[in-house]
């Protein structure tokens, strides 16, 4: 593919960068406090003493649990490689056992290049994986069991944990379960039996700290000097990336950033978009893509569908403003339409429209849940005497009037007088 | 299955134990691969080698049981090592090139637009008013061949979320794979259909329209997605490189195929599967393929995806509704008179737009009126000046104002009568009492005289307190009913007023069958007198037994009424007598049977209510009534004419 | 005979099709009526069968009247009334079977254009190709052309019973017209099943497979191999039935497809145009693109039903006064089916041809020159007929000469042209009537009325002549106010009072009318002819038309006033209205031998038709002992008798509490009527010793104890599922309450 600019050509390199989490890691898996150094050592640890072990790796989302798990694992592959065997489980994917205890007998049949049978019973299956357990172990084979979305497993009567837990006491056995869960009090989830047979050794995953950060994005975006790219480009480019880091406003949109959410998958997300707009005539990321990116990135929904509502849907969300703040217990569209009347009445204002017109306004409410019903019960009655409640913050509220362009002046003074 | 019978697999582990620890005297390092000895070398490990060789020819009847053979045999290997993939599946789309056409897979038409790929300006003059979106879909796709993190397109309804994604992938050229959470209404169908797209399978009356794979399990699905996306991004490379090797330089697809989810928000809606849309948020990090891009169209915004241990976002693209002037451009689109049309639409747009900005309603509802504009214009060609725009206004106002409070105007071609009755109904539809179909005073509906009164007393019954009767139905003494009475009875105007008011805001009540029948008794025997003139040509024998036949079949009626919805009845079995009913009639129909009937309902009031079920209970003749009877004479000043009481002698 | 009896005659439909949705509510009560009426009125249903099949059971009620044929040969007579009645009744049933069809095909034929042109709209984009139509996303296309396009079919009806089979009949027309057709009804559309449930059924009936996963991807690449160039039309029966939400599932789903897959809607709605509004939410409204059509009300459906079978032409059987007015009121006020009407119909024939030993005569009325049938008929009657002919009351009043075969047969040959000219009067007076619409069913059944002949035959001798009438008798005919025939208001003078004020247009389309409708009676048509002439000059001379105009704008009294004085054609016309009436509006009852074709019996098609299920249930159980004739309660009167069903027995005691019966008293008064010994007679429940002595039972006897318990748990249960009762509440367990009515 030569036919590209090599600002085109740096837009790939940078967006595969930013989508290839364990090349952002790599950097940093030096200093040897980090989590990645930690479970790195414990992990070889017991591969090389050939023990068992149970580790948690714990932490919000989006702070490179499975980033980190992943490229200590594709570094142990490299370091010593038929000694270890991958099993991943998602407790989305198997939080129910038979089908996880399939899903693990699919793996260690792919690993070890055996014939897999759809046709199995569950308890084949789990026969099957205690014998290869066994097996392994005797081979010196330690099977690693990666649970993601650890606490999905604890939910049921968490046989599956029970077995493989069970099967780390034996001696013959050389396994590791890994569980990764952004609860953190994943183990207060498990049953006793589990919890005594689990090696309480949790990972804790935090959001990464400024400089972190700022490191990160001077080695992300920065484009190598080296043959791939025309030399001078990449240097006026770095150079330009550079006193973008270095910019007082740039620093502020990073605070921005992280004041909403301060999670590593965040703030890559950020760069991506950033680097998405970046335009390729002139080859350099600008300061304004960053804005932009901050823009799209932090999004208010509730203003946005208030700023697409036309002027009866913003009446039928006054009045059941006033409602509330009448302290009326539950209001449905009557009440609702017994409101705007006399809104009408007192105010005389100029749209005054039929009850299903108003019916349509008020189930586009529902379709944009702004509003929502109070509960689904009664789905047989109709809709106008189910009782509603409003999604809405009045200060929510009270921004989108004003941002919306066609709100009459008479709705901001009677939510004016509400507040 | 071949290691099923735990009993082989125990003898040849142990044999594969002796093995591995002599060996693991000499050497530290045991390699699997040098293990097997040559007794289980057939059964048990499966060297690569060997298997992609025999897997084609030998597989089958070899290493598989029959329940396995039976199934569909192309897709033999995804029951082995990933190493044979890529023989099996080259011939599998061999055979599927065969089936379609030459042209490789990417471009086939199910996974990419077959259509010419449309350049950027034609694309962005297609969307008045989208240029930022269609913009930054471009920008977030990005260039061929480089990955991309997850998109989350929301807005409202009719605001060109998909048309506008299909066609900017129709003017990228790429291969995607949609499928709408609407037409795939619960898992099962959305993973196969997703499936099948990939796997270029076409329902046919040879298959017996089954899908490709039998998948209902998401860890299945997550299995099969990925099998079937390595191969069908091997087979895009592979088609890359011929391309490139042929110097057909046409932009080639690239090696990224698009998994375009639409209507997403529906899936909230379905039972139980909860599971299904955090997987599809967290599908791009599970597939770990940097290849596949993830799309997800939604009506409802990001914030309205709870879920307990929250969600990796994907990065969220906003489509707001159209603004006043892109609604104009998008409605001058195809207009064949510009002019007159613009004229037109400046003076219906701003009031409609005051009630619904959706481009689909504001259309259906212009539909009609812009006839009704052209109707004075003799050619269509012409563009109008002031005084006929001003014409023309004059014309369309009374349209316009009935138009807007209109949701569902139904049509009709058939008689000519039908359609004045309707335009006399609009014409009549003042502003006040609008909503209701056609107002005509007639209700167009032919109803069984006993199916009128039951309607009628189900309306009162549901309309009106219980507490006012149900007293009545129990047989305590009566002195302490009578008590009961006398304190009710003071208060019971006001209370009746305010009970009213609030009834009808929650909603009509429910009532069992016996009080609906109770009601229904006492109105037919208080309304003799008006069903007598109702039809005079009844002749004695007929009119005497009258009430009787009337509650003949009372419940035939009854069944009726619930079928036309006019009635709704509670859930539990219609054998227990607990069966609660609703009168789900609205008031003007209530009014127009009444008038059928002459039947004063209008001036029904709940005293004259309350009458009515005395003179029922005289009918059940149960003692404690009379005391109250008198209470209510006393109470509501004797309002009672005599007809009642007269009545209450006949039967 | 076998075809009249086959369950495609009338009757069969309604039970048919209450079995077809058997989840109603009051299963048990709504689907009891059909066959309790069948069992009852099928007095005659079943006897005509048994007549078919074995002619040698008449039952005990008929004997009587039979045997006065029977010593001679009357199974001979018994054939032929048979034939008679096959014969004439399979007349009947194919033209009213020819009239609905009449009505609808009209509706049909719209329809089915409407359908055509929809069909080009959507194609009017191009027809999309096959890979096209198979492809998953949407095809990219105007928003306008999202819209389905939906038929909604007006039965201005809320019984569903007249048209369910219109829409068969509606989607078999399609179909002939090259449609893909698939009825669905409520049923599909279930919230159990939800949406799949009704993808499945529509995939069943048009694709033939039932396939595991209800994919509409698999209708839509059916619909490539089908070769996609027709219009794909669903017909859901009865809109307001179905589950809203799935509805409006089912609408959005199709929405997606609408370009790919060309599916036209069609649905039944039985009540207001509102229904639709009430039961789907707007998104879903929004997609549809309504289009209304309407049936036949049921009202018209029965004028023309009546017209066809009892005034258009006699087929030999028609019915009396007050059947006629029953058959009206069971119309108007039970239950507004044509079904049930043409049931009760055919119930009255049978009955009649049963019962009429003469009526085998009846098939002369269906012979082209029926007087040489009659005649060529009449000289074979033995004795014994004959005199039983002549000994019909109807020939009693005014006495023939002797009892001759002649005189039988011109007695029936004039009969014949009385009904004729009696027929054609009522049509006229329809006619007329039409004007303000009136409905043929009530002018019919007044013009029945026996008194009406009564009152002619005192003024018959007023005589009419051509059209020098006397002023006398101009003033005391106007509007019959006086006129002793016709009461006041009463139909036909208000239809005469409508004639009289009619402006000049609708006046001579009546005549034309009127001269269609007297072909038989040539004196009519000669003085319809002359005042049509008539007409013509006042269509010239300028100035009555202005009279005849503002005669329009006044009110009808003030006009009449004016046309005293003013002789216009309306007079003249109101007059030869008040004339017909006169001469020729002869009801059946008056006419000698009428008996012979005329069916009178009220009270059979009364109980035949009401069956009244609750009450009977009630009564039956009040004295079972009418029915299952034991010796033992034979003697004893209406006491209470261990022998009894125990079910009886409950419901016996049950008369003597309230609404409320308390559960243990009504128990312990059980056990002592079950325990007390057969031999010894009954007497009155004594409750309190009795319940002592049930408390006190040595261990022997509980056995039996817990057997009564067992036995009477097992009536009150069936009492239950008869409705008569309501099982204990949470408020007051210990009691049930009586559902009291009818009683």
């Amino acid at each position: 593919m030569g036919g590209e600019s090599p600002a085109e050509k740096a837009l790939v390199l940078l967006r595969s960068r930013l989508c290839n989490h364990s090349y952002i890691l790599k950097h940093f898996s030096d200093s040897s406090d980090s989590n990645y150094s930690k479970l790195k050592f414990t992990l070889s640890n017991s591969i090389t003493e050939a023990c068992n072990n149970s580790i948690l790796l714990l932490g919000p989302r989006g702070c490179g649990k499975n980033a980190v798990l992943d490229l200590v694992l594709s570094d142990l592959q490299v370091e010593h490689s038929d000694l270890i065997s991958v099993i991943r489980l998602n407790g989305l994917l198997h939080s129910d056992d038979n089908c996880a205890l399939k899903e693990i007998a699919r793996q260690l049949c792919m690993e070890h290049q055996l014939l897999f049978s759809k046709m199995a019973s569950s308890d084949d299956n789990s026969h099957f994986m205690i014998a290869m357990l066994r097996e392994c172990g005797l081979a010196h084979k330690t099977i690693i069991f990666v649970l993601d979305e650890f606490d999905l497993f604890a939910q049921g009567k968490q046989r599956l944990l029970y077995s493989l837990l069970d099967a780390l006491q034996s001696v013959t056995s050389q396994a590791v379960v890994i569980g990764i869960s952004c609860r953190l009090d994943a183990d207060q989830l498990l049953e006793k039996r589990v919890r005594s047979r689990f090696s309480h050794r949790k990972l804790l995953f935090l959001p990464p700290s400024k400089e972190y950060l700022h490191r990160l994005m001077g080695n992300i975006l920065s484009l190598p000097t080296d043959s791939s790219f025309p030399y001078e480009y990449a240097i006026a480019y770095n150079a330009k990336l550079q006193n973008i880091l270095g910019d007082q406003i740039f620093t502020e949109i990073i605070n921005k950033l992280s004041n909403a959410d301060s999670s590593l998958d965040h703030f890559l997300r950020f760069l991506f978009c950033a680097v998405c707009y970046m335009d390729l005539d002139s080859g350099f990321l600008s300061i304004e893509n960053f804005k932009t990116a901050l823009l799209s990135i932090q999004r208010q929904p509730k203003l946005e569908s208030i700023k697409d509502c036309s002027v009866l849907e913003l009446y039928i969300l006054v009045c059941m403003k006033r409602l509330e703040v009448k302290e009326q217990n539950s209001y449905n569209f009557n009440s609702i339409m017994k409101e705007y009347k006399v809104i009408h009445d007192s105010f005389k204002t100029s749209d005054f429209y039929a009850q299903n017109v108003c019916l349509r306004a008020f189930e586009h409410l529902i379709q944009h849940e702004l509003i929502s019903y109070m509960d689904n019960r009664g789905q047989n009655q109709s809709v106008e005497f189910r009782p509603v409640k409003l999604l809405l913050s009045s200060h929510e509220l009270y921004q989108g009037l004003k941002s919306n362009g066609s709100c009459p002046a008479i709705l901001q003074k009677l939510i004016d007088r509400e507040i | 299955m071949i290691w099923k019978d735990l009993g082989r697999l125990s003898r040849m582990i142990i044999h594969l134990r002796r093995l591995s620890t002599l060996r693991a005297v000499n050497s530290q390092r045991i390699a699997p691969r040098e293990l097997p000895s040559s007794e289980m070398y057939h059964f048990f490990w499966i060297r690569r080698e060997t298997k992609v060789s025999d897997s084609l020819l030998g597989a089958e009847n070899f290493f598989f049981p029959e329940e396995m053979v039976d199934e569909e045999t192309p897709q033999v290997t995804k029951r082995m090592t990933r190493s044979c993939f890529s023989t099996t599946h080259s011939n599998s789309s061999t055979e599927t090139r065969k089936k379609s056409d030459p042209r490789p897979l990417s471009t086939t038409d199910d996974s990419v637009i077959g259509e010419e790929p449309t350049n950027l300006d034609t694309l962005l003059s297609c969307f008045p008013g989208r240029r930022l979106q269609i913009v930054e879909l471009l920008h977030l796709i990005g260039p061929l061949n480089c990955p991309m993190l997850p998109l989350f397109l929301y807005g409202g309804a009719s605001t060109g979320k998909t048309s506008i994604l299909l066609q900017v992938f129709r003017h990228l050229k790429r291969p995607f794979v949609y499928s709408s959470c609407r037409t795939c209404y619960n898992p099962r169908i959305l993973f196969e259909s997703t499936l099948n797209q990939l796997l270029l399978h076409r329902r046919n009356m040879e298959n017996s329209y089954s899908s490709a794979k039998r998948c209902e399990r998401p860890a299945d699905f997550v299995n099969f997605l990925r099998e079937a996306l390595t191969d069908f991004i091997n087979n895009l490379k592979g088609y890359v490189r011929k391309s490139n090797l042929k110097e057909s330089v046409e932009q080639g697809d690239g090696r990224m195929v698009y998994l375009i989810f639409d209507s997403v928000e529906l899936i909230r809606g379905w039972d139980k599967n909860s599971g299904i849309i955090s997987l599809l948020f967290k599908l791009h990090d599970i597939l770990k393929m940097p290849d596949v891009g993830l799309i997800f169209i939604s009506n409802t915004s990001p914030d309205t995806y709870y879920s307990n241990t929250g969600y990796v976002e994907p990065i969220p693209v906003h489509f707001p509704d159209y603004k006043e002037d892109d609604l104009i451009q998008i409605f001058m689109r195809n207009q064949k008179n510009q002019k007159l049309y613009s004229s037109f639409l400046e003076t219906v747009l701003r009031p409609f737009s005051r009630i619904t900005k959706q481009a689909d309603e504001l259309s259906t509802a212009f539909q009609p009126l812009f006839e009704k504009y052209c109707e004075p214009i003799s050619d269509m060609g012409i563009a109008p000046n002031d005084d006929m725009k001003r014409m023309l206004f004059g014309h369309l106002r009374p349209h316009i104002a009935s138009a807007l409070n209109e949701v569902f105007k139904v049509s009709s071609v058939s008689s000519v009568k039908v359609e004045a009755i309707e335009d006399k109904a609009r014409r009549k539809d003042s502003i006040m009492k609008l909503g209701t179909g056609d107002a005509s005073n007639e209700l167009d509906l032919h109803l069984s005289i006993s199916a009128k009164y039951l309607l009628i007393s189900a309306f009162l019954a549901s309309r009106n307190r219980a507490t006012l009767d149900a007293s009545l139905f129990d047989s305590t003494g009566g002195s302490d009913s009578r008590k009961r009475r006398r304190k009710s009875s003071g208060t019971t105007m006001e209370h009746k007023e305010n009970a009213e008011k609030e009834m009808l805001m929650k909603g009509p009540g429910t009532f069992p069958l016996e009080r609906l029948l109770a009601v229904f008794q006492c109105l037919i025997s208080v309304d003799e007198s008006s069903v007598e003139e109702e039809q005079q040509a009844a002749s004695q024998l007929e009119s005497e037994d009258r009430e009787m036949r009337l509650m003949s079949d009372v419940l035939l009626q009854l069944s009726t009424l619930c079928n036309a919805n006019f009635i709704s009845k509670g859930g539990s079995c219609p054998l227990e007598g607990s069966t609660r009913y609703r009168c789900n009639v609205s008031e003007e129909m209530a009014m127009k049977v009444a008038r059928r009937l002459k039947f004063p309902l209008s001036k029904l009031s709940a005293a004259k209510f309350a009458e009515l079920l005395m003179v029922y209970v005289f009918h059940t003749g149960s003692d404690s009534i009379l005391i109250f009877h008198v209470d209510v004479f006393q109470t509501w000043g004797g309002g009672i004419s005599r007809s009642p009481c007269a009545s209450i002698s006949a039967p | 005979m076998a075809p009249s009896a086959t369950p495609d005659s009338p009757p069969a439909t309604p039970i048919s099709d209450n079995e077809e949705n058997s989840l109603q509510p009051f299963f048990v009560l709504h689907k009891g009526v059909p066959q309790i009426s069948e069992r009852k009125a099928s007095g005659p249903g079943k006897t005509r069968r048994k007549i078919c099949l074995s002619p040698t059971s008449p039952t005990a009620a008929e004997k009587s009247k039979v045997d006065v044929v029977d010593e001679e040969d009357g199974h001979q007579y018994k054939q032929l009334r048979i034939e008679a009645f096959d014969l004439v009744w399979s007349r009947i049933e194919n033209t009213i079977k020819d009239v609905l069809r009449e009505i609808n095909i009209s509706v049909f034929d719209e329809i089915h254009s409407w359908l055509r042109q929809c069909f080009s709209t959507i194609r009017s984009s191009g027809t999309p190709g096959v890979s096209e139509i198979t492809r998953s996303y949407p095809l990219f296309t105007d928003l306008t052309c999202r819209q389905i396009f939906t038929g909604l079919v007006f039965t201005r009806n809320v019984e569903f019973v007249d048209d369910l089979l219109t829409f068969q009949e509606l989607g078999e027309h399609l179909k002939s017209c090259g449609c893909h057709v698939c009825n669905l009804s409520s049923l599909d559309f279930s919230t159990k099943n939800g949406l799949g449930g009704c993808l499945r059924s529509l995939l069943r009936r048009l694709v033939m497979v039932t396939p595991e996963t209800a994919d509409i991807a698999i209708l839509a690449s059916w619909y490539c191999e089908e070769g996609n160039c027709s219009p794909l039309v669903v017909i859901i029966d009865d809109m307001e039935r179905c589950s809203g939400s799935v509805l409006a599932e089912f609408i959005m789903l199709l929405s997606e497809w609408v370009i790919k897959i060309p599916v036209i809607l069609i649905m039944g709605i039985t009540t207001t145009i509102d229904a639709p509004r009430s039961l789907l939410p707007s998104n879903a409204l929004q997609k549809l693109c309504p289009c209304k059509f309407t049936l036949g009300s049921p009202a018209e459906r029965m004028d023309s039903i009546v017209e066809a079978v009892l005034l258009k032409s006699c087929f030999g059987f028609t019915v009396g006064y007050k059947v006629a007015n029953f058959l009206r009121n069971y119309f108007l006020k039970q239950d507004g089916t044509v079904t049930s009407f043409i049931r009760a119909l055919k119930i009255a024939c049978a009955k009649h041809f049963y019962m009429e030993p003469l009526s085998f005569m009846a098939r002369g009325f269906l012979e082209d020159d029926s007087q040489s049938f009659w005649s060529a008929k009449c000289v074979h009657l033995p004795e014994g007929v004959l005199k039983c002919a002549f000994d019909l009351p109807s020939c009693e009043k005014n006495k023939m000469a002797e009892e001759t075969s002649e005189n039988l047969a011109n007695g029936l040959s004039d009969l014949k042209n009385s009904v004729k000219n009696w027929a054609s009067v009522v049509l006229c007076l329809y006619e007329a009537g039409k004007f303000q619409n009136m409905l043929l069913l009530d002018i019919l059944c007044e013009a029945l009325d026996p008194a009406l002949c009564n009152s002619n035959a005192l003024d018959n001798h007023v005589e009419i002549g051509n059209d020098s009438a006397k002023p006398s008798s101009l003033d005391h005919y106007p509007l019959g106010g006086q006129y002793a025939g016709l009461r006041k208001g009463s139909f036909i003078s208000q239809a005469v009072s409508r004639v009289r004020d009619l402006p000049l247009v609708p006046l001579s389309q009546l005549l034309k009318n009127w001269r269609k409708q007297s072909k038989e009676i040539t004196e009519l048509q000669d003085k319809v002819k002359e005042l049509q002439s008539m007409l013509k000059h006042e269509e010239n001379g300028k100035s009555l038309t202005r009279a005849a105009a503002d005669t329009l704008k006044r009110p009808s009294r003030s006009a009449w006033n004016m046309e005293k004085d003013t002789k216009t054609v309306n007079d003249k016309a109101a007059r030869l209205m008040l004339y017909m009436v006169r001469k020729y509006l002869k009801p059946i009852e008056c006419v000698p031998f009428h008996e012979i074709i005329c069916f009178k019996l009220v009270d059979i098609l009364q109980s035949t038709l009401i069956g009244d299920p609750r009450r009977r249930i009630q009564l039956d159980l009040l004295n079972s002992r009418n029915y299952l004739q034991c010796n033992c309660c034979s003697k004893s009167g209406d006491a209470i008798l261990p022998s009894m069903h125990d079910t009886s027995i409950l419901y016996t005691l049950a008369q003597e509490h309230g609404d409320l019966i308390n559960l243990h008293d009504w128990f312990q008064s059980f056990k002592t009527i079950v325990l007390q010994p057969i031999t010894k007679g009954k007497q009155k429940v004594k409750k309190s010793p009795s319940s002592k002595k049930g408390k006190y039972m040595n261990d022997s006897q509980d056995t039996s104890e817990a057997l009564i318990q067992a036995r009477f748990c097992r009536a009150l249960t069936e009492l239950r599922i008869t409705g008569l009762f309501r099982m204990p509440s949470k408020r007051r367990p210990d009691f049930v309450q009586r559902v009291a009515f009818g009683l």
